[in-house]
């Protein structure tokens, strides 16, 4: 019941901030629906952690559903109020009217949605239609504002996408046979918790044809090397909130989609096979990410490139296994959206301000928004994986997965993309902060709304590197038993 | 009985993948989306049959889906589509015909040999099916990297997406009710997008080749 609440909110939601024509209304409509979002994703997860799955007719949420559920949520809610501010001042310099601003909110809840769909469903089917719906919803979201280059950037994200998941669907329903071929023809043969309960029956040699689809459909979702070319353009050309969104919520929940998978495969055949495959895309994504970095101009692309290294960590995390990987890889997941969403908030409001997302064009901004560059600096500290941050741990414990499961040449590796890409990025930002400001630039905050907001994730970033809550890593204990780890 | 439901599910199945080679051969955009519509209409046909000789009532609903949505509403939109956007009715192409309809024969054996460890097994009238599917799918595939314009590029995708229902019919008669009327959903809103798209990009740059989306870049 609560769970067909929790899906009724944001469509609720979109649809009345389409019909309603006040600016002022809309914005409080759109973060009072976020914020019941976050609520009834808090008790979802509060009766998953407490008493066990939720479960429905086409629904099961357990563990690792309900903590994704909790980050779109809590992400999306960010989001929301960053967006206030930022949609504020572009209405207010008069580059987009109000027709714009409830297509955008529109848009935005129901991509929520689709998001929210993907975690709470039980059929792997559904799970499928689901994904397939985040790239429909969000596309209209990247090419908001109608330019050539937001045209361009839509365009390759729908074919590129698209063109990905059908092979994930050829997946699906290879599982789908082989689970036909065992457990019979019956309304349950897609659902994950049967097909994981009676994984050891299915067909091995189907399985393995499915992940390999799954992995490269999914993963271009998810942003995984050669299949990201479509993410950087997305993410520099959608407005800022949403590549916020994307990147910090979108690609994990895609993430989510290879999990379930991987916790089949995991469960019939035992880990090494799915795992390696993780590995191999992680390896890539950070080689990729790497490079892009060191060359990069955009400093949206920067932060693009920088989710797609992200992605690729987690997957190593996942792939190297063991109690202290996969608890490394779900802490970094969490870690990856909050900083990452706010490292795009900052890149927002430099956006509003410099009006370009040149790297050479930005100088000085620690002179001219102080508070920003801060925000910013603080969360580039961040992502790159320094202490005191949470990212610091969370990598830091994959690594000693590494190294504990013996997995020495892939670690060491790892680690030397992660220097590299620390020097890259921080080279990068801190031209940006420092430096002489434009002449006749003056000194103001565009966004204040969007400041508190990233106030509060830098303050949960640092939370996080400082101690992880009892109650957070009882949780995560609690999803690494769902990977079938000890 | 099975004889005959055997031969009448091959012969659409054929329908099918020969379509998919006219498809390939064609340099003209407006019979290109006729044969698309055939192609679909053999498929809706080919799920019909199944369902007959399978006695399963929910395959009928899949197909009299796959008969509206894919053999007349798509190819409509299509058109309509086009007719709207004035596009000029040359199929750009990066490989010549004969080189594709070599690469796709390519393709289609490769099909053959990677399916076979799953036909072997199968135990479904419609075993048979399952290779020239996954044929279907690369050959889609291949339209999509070598022919230029925003719509060839929506009809390879759709060719995709048709090889991917034959393939869910070869391999277990279909997925469940609910998840191919979810597909359906999704496809027909996919199409309904992009060629929301096809239109901005024909409007910012007054061309639907999208060998122009060449300004973001590393």
């Amino acid at each position: 019941m609560i769970i067909e609440a929790l899906l009724a909110i944001p469509m609720i939601a979109a649809i009345l901030v389409y019909l309603i024509k006040h600016r002022r209304a809309i914005e409080l409509i759109s973060t009072m629906g976020m914020a019941m979002v976050l609520a009834a994703c808090a008790y979802l997860a509060w009766h998953v952690f407490s008493r066990g799955p939720v479960t429905g007719s086409f629904w099961y949420l357990d563990g690792l559903g309900a903590y994704v559920l909790l980050i779109i949520a809590f992400i999306g809610t960010a989001a929301t109020i960053y967006s206030i501010g930022y949609l504020g001042r572009e209405y207010e310099h008069h580059e987009i009217d109000l027709g714009r601003i409830r297509y955008y909110y529109l848009f935005f809840h129901v991509f929520i949605f689709t998001m929210l769909l993907v975690c709470v469903s039980s059929n792997l089917g559904i799970m499928w239609i689901a994904i397939e719906a985040t790239t429909l919803a969000s596309a209209f979201l990247v090419g908001f504002y109608n330019k050539d280059t937001s045209v361009e950037a839509a365009w390759k994200y729908i074919i590129i996408c698209s063109v990905g998941i059908t092979l994930a669907l050829l997946g699906t329903i290879l599982i789908y046979a082989s689970s036909v071929n065992s457990l019979g023809e019956s309304p349950d043969a897609l659902s994950w918790p049967t097909l994981t309960e009676h994984a050891k029956n299915l067909d091995p040699t189907l399985l393995r044809i499915a992940f390999i689809l799954v992995i490269i459909g999914y993963g271009t979702k998810v942003g995984f090397a050669p299949m990201h070319t479509w993410l950087p353009d997305a993410h520099s050309e959608a407005p800022t909130p949403i590549s916020g969104l994307l990147s910090g919520v979108l690609l994990n929940v895609a993430m989510y989609g290879i999990l379930r998978y991987h916790i089949i495969l995991t469960d019939a055949i035992g880990p090494g096979y799915s795992g390696s495959l993780l590995i191999l895309f992680g390896l890539l994504s950070l080689a990729a990410a790497a490079v892009f970095i060191l060359l990069q101009k955009d400093y949206k692309r920067l932060l693009a490139y920088s989710s797609i290294e992200h992605m690729g960590i987690i997957a190593i995390g996942f792939g190297i296994g063991g109690p202290f990987g996969i608890f490394g890889a779900l802490l970094h997941i969490l870690n990856h959206a909050i900083t990452k969403s706010l490292m795009f908030f900052g890149a927002g409001n430099i956006l509003l301000k410099f009006k370009t997302k040149s790297i050479n064009d930005v100088k000085g901004i620690a002179t001219l928004m102080p508070l920003t560059a801060a925000f910013f600096m603080g969360g580039g500290l961040a992502i790159t994986g320094s202490p005191p941050f949470g990212i610091f741990i969370s990598e830091l414990l994959i690594l000693i997965a590494g190294f504990a499961e013996g997995n020495y040449p892939i670690s060491i590796i790892y680690l030397l993309f992660l220097v590299i890409i620390f020097a890259g990025f921080m080279y990068h930002i801190s031209r940006m902060a420092f430096g002489e400001p434009p002449a006749d630039a003056t000194k103001e905050e565009p966004n204040y709304i969007g400041l508190s907001v990233m106030a509060v994730l830098l303050m949960v970033a640092l939370a996080l590197g400082l101690y992880i809550p009892h109650m957070l890593s009882g949780i995560l204990a609690n999803i690494v038993k769902i990977f079938g780890g000890s | 009985m099975i004889e005959l439901g055997n031969n009448i599910i091959n012969g659409l199945a054929v329908v099918i993948f020969l379509t998919t080679f006219i498809i390939v051969a064609h340099t003209r955009l407006y019979p290109w989306v006729s044969t698309y519509a055939i192609q679909s209409l053999a498929l809706g046909l080919l799920a019909t049959a199944v369902a007959y000789f399978t006695d399963s009532f929910h395959i009928y609903i899949v197909a009299a889906l796959a008969i509206i949505i894919k053999s007349v509403i798509i190819p409509r939109f299509l058109r309509y589509t086009m007719d709207r956007i004035r596009v000029d009715k040359e199929v750009e192409m990066l490989v010549n015909v004969p080189a594709s309809l070599l690469i796709s024969g390519g393709l289609a054996i490769l099909s053959y040999y990677i399916t076979e460890p799953i036909i072997v097994q199968g135990n479904v009238i419609t075993k048979n099916c399952l290779a020239i599917s996954i044929a279907v799918v690369l050959i889609g595939f291949f339209i999509m990297i070598t022919r230029r314009k925003a719509i060839t590029q929506i009809m390879g995708l759709m060719v995709m997406e048709n090889g991917l229902f034959l393939a869910a019919i070869a391999t277990s008669y279909g997925m469940p009710l609910i998840v191919e009327i979810g597909i359906f959903f999704d496809i027909l809103v996919g199409v309904l997008i992009m060629g929301v798209f096809a239109f901005q990009i024909n409007r910012t740059f007054e061309t639907v080749d999208t060998g122009i989306l060449r300004r973001l870049r590393d």
